[in-house]
């Protein structure tokens, strides 16, 4: 089937038409979605998690990559799960689901719901890996909501072949005291789009969100991450730092929106890029939107080469130049990478990142 | 308890907002035909080219969209607007010769003592025409030339220099009112500094737009040689009326090799202005421009001051300051495009948002494929007087290669307690202390302003010291 998505990850206030950032198209042509054929969740739930299909309870949470994706994902899903983590229950070991795209599943659209009652806490490990590089599509969209006090934390990481166009949808909502903690790795795919969008909406609310993005080849990303403070006392802080080599693009769109009424929130972003070949593109446009006096908002973005000094200290060292950026680069994912609460999956993430950086011996 | 607010006065407009009685020599009907074109171009006996000119840009004009982006435009209707009135006066060279009642304005305004005391030569603008212009002869004596444009077009000596620059820097088809300005504009200076002259006293410009319900299209276009130097300052206000008044101006800076252009702008229309002007400069190698803008006027502005740094080691720094009150939107900023290696740009920007206005800070950095060895840095900070406010901040930045440093920041929030309890426990009262670190805050762009402006803007922000911000 063909698939011509419009208005994905668009910015929450428009600037000049002529940059092309205020959003983007999603254009493809994949294999019709047919049943999954595997079992996504690893092992068995921890204690207090349950697959259920209750409503959502948050009808009309906004995602980041916008409602014409998250319908999309909706009317096409092949797969998915609803969890929920009953009320102050605190789930031990991580839920684990892993996505594989393959021939006998080129296409996987998945539909998931976790949801946090009243003072539970539940960890989620989403992986996107494919067969090599054999041509697949995923799109998937999850939904977040951390009831009074509960403690969502999702962890997606992409590992996926040059062959695979992905994009992954988050919509998040937190009550009172409730906290969303995010850890993205999007680190393979020929086309990657992400988007998330939280609204903080109940009293001391919080976002955590780390992300780490790889650029290689031909590679294009497009993020779009949101945090809407509606509530008093919120806080974000949105934390994403990438590699770009080779003739990858990036573009990053950060917003921390402070809606009246939203006061003493606090709201950081911080965004470090590595750039690492004359050919790559860096597109970023960080936005703090304010109608609140009484809040605390901060950007800040980097981008540009390794530091020569830290470079040249490595090398003294011993280190030829590859392995220094290497190791650079390794250092820069791995506040990310260490947060991954299973020890097999971090290895392989790791795994996956060297893999990736060998090509740098070519360019020292 | 409710915190008790800081009171920030509005600008006293008291003398923006004095109106002179309109008795126009000639002007055409609102609105915007071929027709009114061709009446204006036939009024300013333009040559042919120039003819052409106006009703090619009219075309386009008809053919762009309004911007989808941006303040709304919903309350300004061109077929409401009236795009030429000439003052009843030709322009003079001597101001006793200027009418009383124009005179008395702009005396109101300072600009005939400005003059005696630190100018180098000013140009006054009345609605549609320049109504005086004039220089000092020691300047003249240096090969520098400042005249009104219509002047400048017919002069045998720079009429195909002007011919060569105007409007291509910013082409009518670069949005639609840039055509707009193409299709009807009238007025502005034109200002050539010949190689290695350096102007050590600035040039100043004061366009004054007095009719209701009129447009004020002005064209700048200043030309520097290599190695040559100057100072520019714009100043611009109006009277306040009820129905919408649009300013549409271009200006056109083309700063040669190892040349320094310094351009400040103070902008205090009145708030029933639409403000939607368009500022470009073109550096080339070696050459340094630099932006001083203070925005504090208007009713919608669309300003943003762009440099393209095309020659190797230039740079551009960008210091502005917006103010926006009741029924203000005002969305301001810049933008540069690294178009050769080893530029440099400086971007700091600081806004106050009070009473329901809002600010925009909009910006773009483009670092371009061939322009290695750049850098570039933003820094924007915002500072909300109150909850019925609004302050966004909307940076990009589009970076092409890898040999880059670019350095983003922004912040937005209120005064420190920490900063306030620091100055107290130094024997400051509280409102002392309050009325410092906002004073402090505007500070690094005061200094920036000319003399006589950053008075202004002191008095801008004169605190009412009642309580906390916040």
């Amino acid at each position: 089937m063909d698939v011509a998505l419009r208005n994905v990850n668009m910015l929450p206030v428009r600037t000049w038409n002529r940059l092309g950032i205020n959003d983007t198209g999603l254009q493809e042509k994949f294999s019709d979605p047919a049943p999954y054929r595997g079992k996504a969740l690893a092992g068995s739930l921890p204690e207090g998690v349950s697959l259920t299909k209750k409503p959502f309870p948050v009808p009309d949470a906004e995602t980041g990559m916008g409602k014409d994706t998250a319908d999309f994902v909706e009317s096409h899903s092949n797969c998915g799960v609803s969890l929920c983590a009953a009320a102050g229950t605190k789930a031990e070991k991580p839920v684990v689901l892993n996505y594989e795209i393959s021939e006998k599943n080129p296409t996987v659209i998945d539909c998931n719901e976790i949801t946090a009652e009243e003072g539970s806490e539940i960890t989620v490990v989403m992986g996107y890996r494919s067969e090599g590089d054999v041509p697949g599509f995923h799109g998937g969209l999850t939904k977040l909501y951390a009831g009074k006090g509960a403690v969502i934390h999702l962890m997606q990481i992409q590992l996926l072949g040059d062959g695979c166009t992905h994009f992954d949808n988050v919509g998040a909502f937190a009550e009172e005291g409730g906290k969303i903690d995010i850890v993205q790795a999007e680190l393979g795919g020929k086309h990657a789009f992400s988007g998330v969008k939280t609204r903080l909406g109940g009293t001391k609310s919080q976002l955590n969100m780390n992300a780490i993005y790889l650029g290689d080849h031909q590679r294009s990303i497009d993020i779009n991450y949101i945090a809407q403070h509606t509530g008093r006392k919120t806080s974000s802080n949105i934390n994403v730092s990438g590699a770009l080599l080779d003739e990858s693009q990036k573009t990053f769109r950060g917003t921390i929106d402070f809606v009246r009424g939203a006061k003493q929130a606090v709201g950081h972003e911080n965004e470090y890029n590595l750039l690492f070949s004359p050919k790559v593109r860096n597109r970023t446009a960080p936005l703090i939107l304010c109608q609140e006096e009484d809040v605390d908002g901060q950007h800040a973005a980097s981008t540009g080469r390794i530091d020569a000094a830290r470079l040249f200290y490595l090398m003294s060292r011993g280190l030829s130049e590859a392995e220094a950026k290497k190791l650079i680069i390794e250092a820069q994912f791995h506040p990310v990478i260490d947060r991954i609460p299973d020890m097999e999956l971090k290895k392989e993430v790791s795994d996956f990142v060297k893999g990736r950086l060998s090509q740098l011996e070519s360019m020292g | 308890m409710e915190k008790k607010k800081t009171m920030v006065k509005d600008i006293d407009r008291t003398i923006y907002d004095i109106k002179d009685k309109v008795h126009p020599s000639y002007e055409v009907k609102e609105g915007l035909t071929p027709e009114i074109v061709e009446e204006i171009s036939k009024t300013k006996n333009d040559p042919k080219w120039m003819h052409d000119f106006r009703l090619k840009s009219l075309e386009i004009y008809n053919n762009l969209k309004v911007p989808d982006w941006g303040p709304s435009l919903d309350g300004l209707n061109m077929n409401d607007i009236v795009t030429y009135i000439r003052p009843d006066t030709p322009m003079r060279g001597n101001w006793a010769q200027v009418p009383d009642d124009i005179k008395n304005t702009f005396e109101r305004l300072g600009i005939p003592e400005a003059e005696r005391k630190s100018l180098a030569g000013v140009g006054a603008q009345y609605d549609s025409e320049v109504v005086y212009h004039n220089v000092r002869e020691e300047v003249r004596r240096q090969g520098v030339v400042y005249t009104d444009m219509e002047s400048a077009i017919r002069d045998p000596q720079y009429g195909s220099m002007v011919r060569d620059h105007f409007m291509k820097l910013v082409p009518p088809t670069d949005h639609k009112f840039a055509a707009l300005h193409g299709a009807v504009w009238s007025g502005g200076s034109f200002v050539y500094v010949p190689p290695h002259v350096k102007v050590e006293i600035p040039l100043q410009s004061y366009f004054r737009l007095n009719a209701p319900g009129a447009g004020q299209f002005e064209h700048t276009l200043i030309i520097l040689g290599e190695g040559a130097d100057l100072h520019f300052i714009e100043g611009c206000s109006a009277p306040k009326y009820n129905v919408a008044n649009l300013h549409a101006g271009c200006v056109e800076l083309y700063v040669a090799k190892n040349a320094h252009l310094r351009y400040s702008t103070i902008e205090n229309w009145s708030k029933n202005m639409y403000n939607l002007n368009t500022k470009r400069a073109l550096v080339e190698e070696g050459g340094n421009m630099e932006w001083v803008s203070g925005s504090f006027g208007s009713h919608v502005s669309y300003l943003y001051p762009m440099s393209i740094l095309n020659g190797e080691n230039s740079r551009m720094e960008f210091t502005g300051i917006t103010f926006a009150g009741k029924g203000q939107n005002l969305d301001t900023g810049a933008k540069v495009v690294h178009a050769a290696p080893h530029t440099y740009s400086d971007i700091s920007t600081k806004s106050i948002s009070k009473d329901g206005g809002t600010c925009t800070y909009r910006s773009s950095v483009v670092i371009l494929p061939q322009a290695y060895g750049c850098k570039s840095s933003v820094n924007c900070e915002s500072l909300m007087l109150d909850d019925r406010s609004r302050s966004d901040t909307i940076p990009v930045m589009d970076i092409q290669n890898d040999d880059v440093d670019v350095g983003h920041e922004a912040k937005i929030g209120r005064i420190s307690d920490d900063a306030i309890f620091y100055l107290m426990s130094r024997g400051m009262s509280e409102e002392d202390a309050r009325a410092m670190i906002v004073t402090g805050f505007a500070e690094p762009i005061a200094k920036e302003l000319p003399v006589e402006y950053a008075v202004e803007m002191n008095n801008l922000i004169k605190l009412e010291m009642e309580g906390a911000i916040g």
